[in-house]
């Protein structure tokens, strides 16, 4: 660097600023932090996306010699336009936590050593070897993380896949967004949301199912908020099962019990016909209806399997299967007035205004959770309100790459970066990009991430190499699959940035670098790709996950799949996955470009990016006039006829409460990094359980006091919260999952989604006592 | 014969001047206490309708707002806040500030912290003058800035960043400073830099003058100018 005289005088002026502040005013320290030595130079801007959730804001990182010591938000980046949230404007904090993993770690008599890293990528290879040797290809698996960068889980789902065989590829976005996924392509055949978040600017209503934005998308709800301001007529609902801040900052809040938005989703629908606001030109031309199975089970018992079955019938049966759900029945059922119920469908049905939905864990984490997807699209679809500015059902991601790395790259068991291991024409294709026999791809799907954890317990999985995430806080039924990790001959490889109840079980633990350490790729709820550059230097022995993939693949014996050099093997890994995507319905942005800019949406064709799909006038896929729903191969959007149906366990006399699970706004899922930013910690510094007042009063319970909360499965013991952040109604109780300390997964149920294998965190049965 | 009067005249005029210095000195603690006490009549700022990123963005609201803060609350000082206390809350230059006050999750209602941030004045419950945020266009407060519920920590974080910048850094003597930090909504120069809510050393010494930036650049790390002749 050159230090020019002018700048050498200006670095000296401010290295004193702190001494003359001192003098000026003796006995005050200024700051809350330690400071640099300022002589590195100024400070330097680089673009990043956030490392938080999938609203995908960029930020800009203030860089002073190798340390990030600032951040603001990027103006450049159409998402959060400059504005970030708490977790946001102190991220950088993350990288600098005392106890960071910096050294690789063997468990040798018991203990974790620390070892070189040669010796501990020796050995993961080794036991790969030693195990598929002798028990098979499919007793290894790999476990990632919608928190994987782009090159990680293509790497992964390329050695894994393609390589050694087996489809034992699954990622924590299973409990997170597979109903979603399985939401979208059974009513569209595609997966992803078909707007963008401009439809925040147009709306001119906003419901939101069960989803607490003010906490879990803040910049996003403040978008919101800002459209509501400048206009008269917006209207913000809040649809929920307890009372939040987004409550409270809504114009209307409605509460219904848990389970029975699937009969108010139908009540809505069967208002909307009754009134007339069909919107018929759109239906008849781009709507089809279908029913599938019922009475489709929860998925609780090992090896369970389920396949739904299509069945096409007419708007007459619709209309017929409706009857079941007028809003005086769904009012007993659901708790919710029959004339709310009229109110919101007014709200969907009135042609006059634009309506945007959202959603995120609560219609996701859910016994039914692709069928509530599909009633919500199924209101959208009948009043022809979607895929135009501000109409949109509109599915929010919790992980900054659960849409990038999980449902692009597809790294879970059925999934391979273009279609599924199922289709022979999607075999051959990733063989070809791959370069490996197309006999390599197994066609069948193996585990879920439930079942994969279930067969690490029941001995079919041997070998598991965990990235980028925590399952051992949450893992629902968390016991379990605990005590299975832990079994003698289970041999389990945690690549970490801290020490975690994960790390704890870990055979070897490799030191990751993280985030804004190595290059690479987040995708983000709008199909916005995201671009980060390293930008500080990686500390101690840490290594990028994609290239300790790397380097196992190598040791494995597959260098010719993974030949790339260090310095351009993200680039080059980029320019070979977006073969796979290399058609109009979803071309991705080339590498220069995403450099460049802050985010690109896909599709990207010719140098557009397109921000409402299935609509003539902005996706170039469309070969149809106003719009066309190419996903599915009637040329449809599909309305499905999906029954409201009891969740897997309700509350009884001996468990008479529901337990709600959740985040909050200060910590990021399991706290491992969020917990280690001073302010962040300070904020809320442990769990609590959320209480409604009168229970409290009946159970004498005071704000504060020890309770105990029980399932059939385990229990656990925290402090009361009364009247706090949140409110759940009576016979409800609600716990954040962040704090290792209080681990709430032994309690809840590993209950799923049959269709998308998501479990529902939300609901289940439990006993509250004074502790 | 002249002596006498004029000697107690002198006389009169030394008492009437000790009776005065008595009542000033009594006065002192009085003018001192009202200074610090010090409540304009009309001490609310106006709200910053849109502001989205940088002064130019809003120039026309940032000077409506000027226009609509009253003479009073202009010259309103008072010495309570420190800029020791302004970076304690705070991560590192420009994060956000926060919470130092006890605040309820309101009842069915949205958290007002606009009420008394967006406006200043003092307040009886905290005794003290309110600072003002200097982008009020944003609502959903708690997004950024939240309440403390302990001193300790979970692992101790090995964060460093830049010293706050030196003030009065004029390139000549008398010659007015520069903007030493970045203005991302923080545009709005007289939300913190008047009227008694503002940090004392920090507040200037001419609120009346409303075009901040005709004097006051933006300082950057920017490299010496040098020509670089185009043949």
């Amino acid at each position: 660097m050159n230090i020019t005289r002018r700048s050498f005088i200006k670095s000296l002026a401010l290295n004193s600023a702190v001494v003359a502040a001192a003098t000026v005013f003796p006995g005050i320290s200024f700051g809350a932090w330690k400071e640099t030595d300022i002589l590195s130079g100024g400070i330097q801007w680089k673009k990043t996306p956030c490392r938080f959730c999938g609203t995908g804001c960029g930020l800009l990182v203030g860089i002073s010699g190798d340390r990030a010591v600032a951040v603001k938000g990027d103006p450049n980046c159409t998402v959060n336009k400059g504005l970030c949230c708490v977790k946001g404007y102190h991220s950088v904090q993350i990288l600098y936590g005392k106890d960071r993993i910096k050294k690789a770690l063997v468990r040798k008599n018991d203990t974790l050593v620390e070892v070189p890293l040669k010796e501990a990528l020796d050995l993961v290879a080794e036991k790969m070897k030693e195990t598929i040797k002798s028990h098979g290809k499919d007793a290894v698996s790999i476990y990632g993380s919608g928190q994987w960068s782009i090159p990680d889980g293509y790497a992964a789902s390329k050695l894994f896949k393609g390589c050694i065989g087996t489809n034992n590829v699954e990622a924590n976005a299973r409990l997170c967004m597979a109903s979603a996924v399985t939401g979208c392509l059974t009513s569209f055949g595609l997966d992803e949301p078909m707007g963008c978040y401009e439809d925040i600017d147009n709306a001119d209503v906003f419901v939101t199912w069960g989803n607490n934005m003010a906490e879990m998308h803040p910049v996003l709800f403040s978008r919101m908020l800002a459209n509501r301001k400048s206009k008269t007529h917006v209207k913000i609902i809040d649809f929920a099962t307890r009372t939040t801040r987004s409550s409270q900052a809504a114009d209307k809040s409605i509460l219904f019990k848990p389970q029975t938005d699937l009969a108010v989703a139908n009540a809505i629908c069967y208002e909307i016909i009754r009134n007339k606001w069909v919107n018929w030109s759109f239906v008849k031309k781009h709507v089809s209806f279908h029913k599938g199975k019922t009475n489709i089970g929860y998925g609780t018992q090992d090896h369970f399997k389920f396949k739904d079955k299509a069945e096409t019938v007419d708007f007459k049966e619709y209309k017929e299967f409706l009857k079941d759900y007028t809003p005086e029945k769904v009012e007993k059922i659901s708790g919710v007035s029959a004339k709310d119920i009229k109110y919101m469908a007014s709200l969907y049905g009135d042609p006059g205004k634009k309506v945007t939905s959202f959603w995120t864990m609560g219609m996701n984490q859910h016994t039914r959770g692709t069928w509530i997807n599909n009633l919500v699209y199924n209101i959208h679809l009948l009043t022809g309100k979607i895929s135009t500015p501000g109409n949109s059902p509109f599915s929010l991601t919790g992980q900054p790459s659960a849409c990038g790395t999980v449902r692009e790259v597809g790294t879970l068991t059925h999934k391979l970066p273009h279609g599924v291991v199922m289709q022979e024409k999607a075999r051959k294709l990733a063989a070809k990009i791959w370069q490996v026999p197309v006999e390599n791809i197994d066609p069948k799907p193996t585990y879920h991430t439930v079942e994969m954890f279930r067969a690490l317990d029941r001995g079919d999985i041997r070998f598991m190499w965990i990235q980028v995430t925590n399952p051992m806080v949450t893992m629902p039924n968390l016991r379990r699959y605990r005590d299975g990790a832990k079994k003698e001959g289970r041999f389990m490889v945690v690549s970490e940035i801290y020490p975690t109840p994960t790390s704890d079980v870990a055979d070897v633990v490799l030191p990751s670098a993280l985030w804004i350490e190595r290059e690479g790729f987040f995708g983000n709820s709008e199909r916005r790709t995201q671009h980060n550059e390293q930008i500080v230097p990686t500390p101690g022995d840490t290594m990028c996950n994609t290239w300790q993939l790397i380097e196992v693949a190598r040791r494995l014996g597959f260098k010719k799949q993974f030949p790339w050099s260090r310095k351009t093997y993200i680039e080059d890994i980029w320019n070979e996955y977006i073969q796979f995507h290399d058609n109009p319905k979803h071309r991705m942005a080339p590498y220069k470009e995403l450099k460049a800019r802050s985010g690109i949406q896909w599709p990207f064709v010719n140098g557009m990016e397109t921000k409402w799909r299935y609509n003539a006038k902005y996706d170039p896929a469309c070969k149809q006039k106003d719009f066309h729903f190419y996903g599915k191969p009637d040329n449809r959007a599909w309305i499905w006829l999906r029954p409201y149906e009891l969740p897997a366990e309700s509350p009884d006399s001996e468990y008479p409460f529901w337990l709600n699970t959740g985040r909050v706004l200060e910590h990021w899922h399991t706290g491992s990094m969020t917990r280690r930013v001073p302010i962040l910690h300070k904020a809320v510094p442990e769990s609590y359980v959320e209480i409604n007042s009168d229970d409290a009063d009946r159970l004498g319970i005071t704000n504060g006091s020890k309770v105990k909360i029980s399932s059939r499965r385990g229990s656990i013991v925290m402090k009361a919260s009364i009247n706090g952040r949140g409110r759940p109604p009576r016979g409800m109780v609600f716990v954040p999952f962040f704090d290792e300390s209080y681990l709430i997964n032994e309690v809840t149920l590993d209950a799923f989604c049959p269709i998308s294998k998501q479990p529902d965190y939300k609901k289940c049965a439990v006993k509250v006592e004074r502790a | 014969m002249m002596e006498k009067p004029n000697h107690k005249e002198k006389q009169k005029v030394g008492r009437v001047f000790l009776v005065f210095a008595g009542i000033c000195l009594l006065a002192i603690p009085f003018v001192v206490l009202s200074a610090l006490n010090y409540e304009p009549k009309e001490s609310k700022a106006a709200l910053v309708e849109t502001q989205s990123q940088d002064f130019d963005q809003n120039g026309k609201s940032i000077f409506e707002n000027y226009d609509r803060i009253s003479r009073d609350y202009l010259k309103g000082t008072s010495t309570e806040r420190t800029l020791g206390e302004y970076y304690s809350r705070r991560q590192y230059v420009g994060s956000p500030p926060f919470i130092p006050h006890k605040v309820e999750e309101a009842d069915e209602a949205q958290v007002e912290c606009l009420a008394c941030h967006a406006r200043g004045g003092w307040t009886e419950e905290l005794r003290r003058n309110t600072p003002l945020t200097p982008h009020p266009e944003q609502v959903a407060c708690r997004q950024c800035h939240v309440r403390m519920t302990t001193d300790k920590l979970f692992v101790v974080n090995n964060w460093m960043s830049l010293p706050p910048p030196r003030l009065g850094r004029s390139d000549l003597p008398g010659a007015p400073p520069p903007i030493p930090h970045d203005l991302q909504m923080r545009g709005d120069c007289i939300a913190c830099h008047v009227g008694p809510g503002a940090v004392t050393t920090i507040r200037v010494e001419h609120p009346s003058r409303g075009n901040c930036r005709q004097c006051h650049v933006p300082d950057s790390y920017a490299e010496p100018f040098q020509r670089k002749p185009n043949f």
